[in-house]
């Protein structure tokens, strides 16, 4: 069962690429399009891309350089859309608070270059996997690009959750399911980039890759579909607060 | 192999990180009453006498340096405590304020402005703390990182000007005399 070109393999392939073309045509269809373009655009290239390699790696008239080759293209495509997507929904959460949106597009940007140059330098540290420049080029990217979106899509969690930041249901869900698969996909290209498994630990880190990214999907599927639980808004009137006075005190200690 | 031991650390505690936050804030959806109650009283004249720069002076005069550093770490440790319940309670009027901006148009003005000032304090008490902390290990005034600290403040002052130029109607952050 878990072997390559295996049924569930195939499935695991697949499967995720067409649903997220149906969310994509689905998002579409829901007029949330103009909300969300980045997400739209990665849901459709990412998936049409996905089936593209499936396509390539079972075709037999496709060399292994071109498959190869081909995965590269969609990796870039890819990486590209999902950084937008992350900035689309960024901005998204930050938009309607301006006394942190500012700092917010600081923080993130400056954690952002701290992730680059790590990403840049474990990957100078990685001995890397095969011989073959192409193949190893890859996981080393792989790994580094899911090293950058990981931390930054942590950042995000952390700072909205620091400030009590209100998101809309299907952002938080995006974000969510970026969040997951990014985690998961940058321990296991860890892993294959720098202790080179066998080719059946290779083959079950794959699954495991190929299985989150169907749960995220189905995730996101979730939260688009499913509606949040509608809390009753209180009646109390807004409470007297001291806060201008605390504001005033605190930032005669920032900056005395 | 030590790169990917690390990696593969760093990468469940992100994900360790994203699923608590995700599962504390479906919590907190769940409970969102009684908000009110969870405001803690704080008395803002013995902030003000704990952060009075002409406290520590006279303190500063009667006590021995050794003495002057014990005292000035315990009133640090004081105002800590201070700023982080008022920046809990930030967090607290942040949410009742989110809650509250479903009613008519002048309630959810009010309830805007409300979450905008809570959360400049939210955030100037990160700041504030960092400062405390920073002073917590350096209690003498005049410490090393002053200088980095006027400079940050300088570009701070003008990266503001520069904002109200750009953008009026966004809040400043001028540092007010009461």
């Amino acid at each position: 069962m878990l072997q390559a070109h295996s049924f569930l393999w195939n499935y695991l392939w697949v499967a995720p690429n067409v649903f997220l073309l149906g969310l994509g045509l689905l998002l579409w269809r829901r007029g949330l399009s103009r909300q969300f373009p980045a997400f739209l655009a990665f849901a459709i290239l990412s998936s049409v891309g996905g089936l593209a390699v499936f396509l390539a790696d079972i075709l037999p008239s496709v060399s292994p350089e071109n498959f190869w080759r081909v995965d590269w293209l969609c990796l870039l495509i890819e990486s590209f859309l999902k950084f937008l997507v992350i900035a689309e929904v960024f901005s998204r959460v930050l938009n309607p608070y301006p006394s942190v949106s500012r700092l917010g597009r600081v923080l993130v940007s400056a954690f952002g270059a701290v992730l680059v140059l790590l990403g840049v330098l474990t990957a100078a540290l990685s001995p890397g996997d095969t011989s073959f420049r192409l193949i190893s080029g890859f996981h080393l990217l792989e790994q580094t690009v899911f090293l950058i979106e990981s931390g930054v899509i942590l950042f995000l969690f952390l700072f909205a959750a620091y400030f009590r930041l209100s998101w809309d249901r299907f952002s938080f869900g995006l974000l969510l399911g970026f969040g997951v698969s990014a985690c998961a996909y940058l321990a296991t290209w860890a892993v294959i980039t720098n202790v080179a498994p066998s080719a059946h630990g290779r083959v079950l880190l794959d699954f495991l890759n190929m299985a989150t990214y169907h749960a995220c999907v189905l995730l996101w599927f979730y939260y688009l579909l499913v509606p949040g639980k509608v809390v009753a808004k209180s009646a109390v009137p807004l409470p007297e607060n001291t806060l201008d006075v605390w504001n005033r005190e605190l930032e005669r200690l920032v900056h005395p | 192999m030590t790169i990917a031991i690390l990696l593969v650390v760093a990468a469940a505690l992100a994900l360790v990180f994203i699923l608590g936050i995700t599962v504390s804030r479906s919590l907190q959806i769940s409970s969102g009453s009684g908000l009110v109650g969870q405001i803690q009283p704080i008395d803002i004249e013995a902030f003000r006498n704990l952060v009075d720069p002409a406290e520590d002076e006279y303190l500063r005069r009667r006590l021995t340096a050794a003495e002057f550093r014990v005292v000035r770490r315990e009133r640090l440790r004081a105002v800590a405590a201070y700023v982080q319940v008022a920046g809990r309670n930030a967090a607290v009027l942040v949410r009742m304020g989110q809650a509250a901006m479903t009613g008519d148009s002048q309630t959810t003005e009010a309830a805007r402005r409300l979450v905008d000032s809570a959360l400049l304090l939210r955030r100037n008490a990160a700041f504030a703390l960092f400062r405390i902390y920073i002073a917590l290990v350096w209690p003498n005034p005049g410490f090393a990182a002053v200088p980095i600290l006027q400079g940050y403040e300088r570009l701070n002052g003008a990266a503001m000007l520069l904002g109200r130029l750009q953008n009026p109607a966004a809040p400043v952050n001028i540092s007010a005399q009461l």
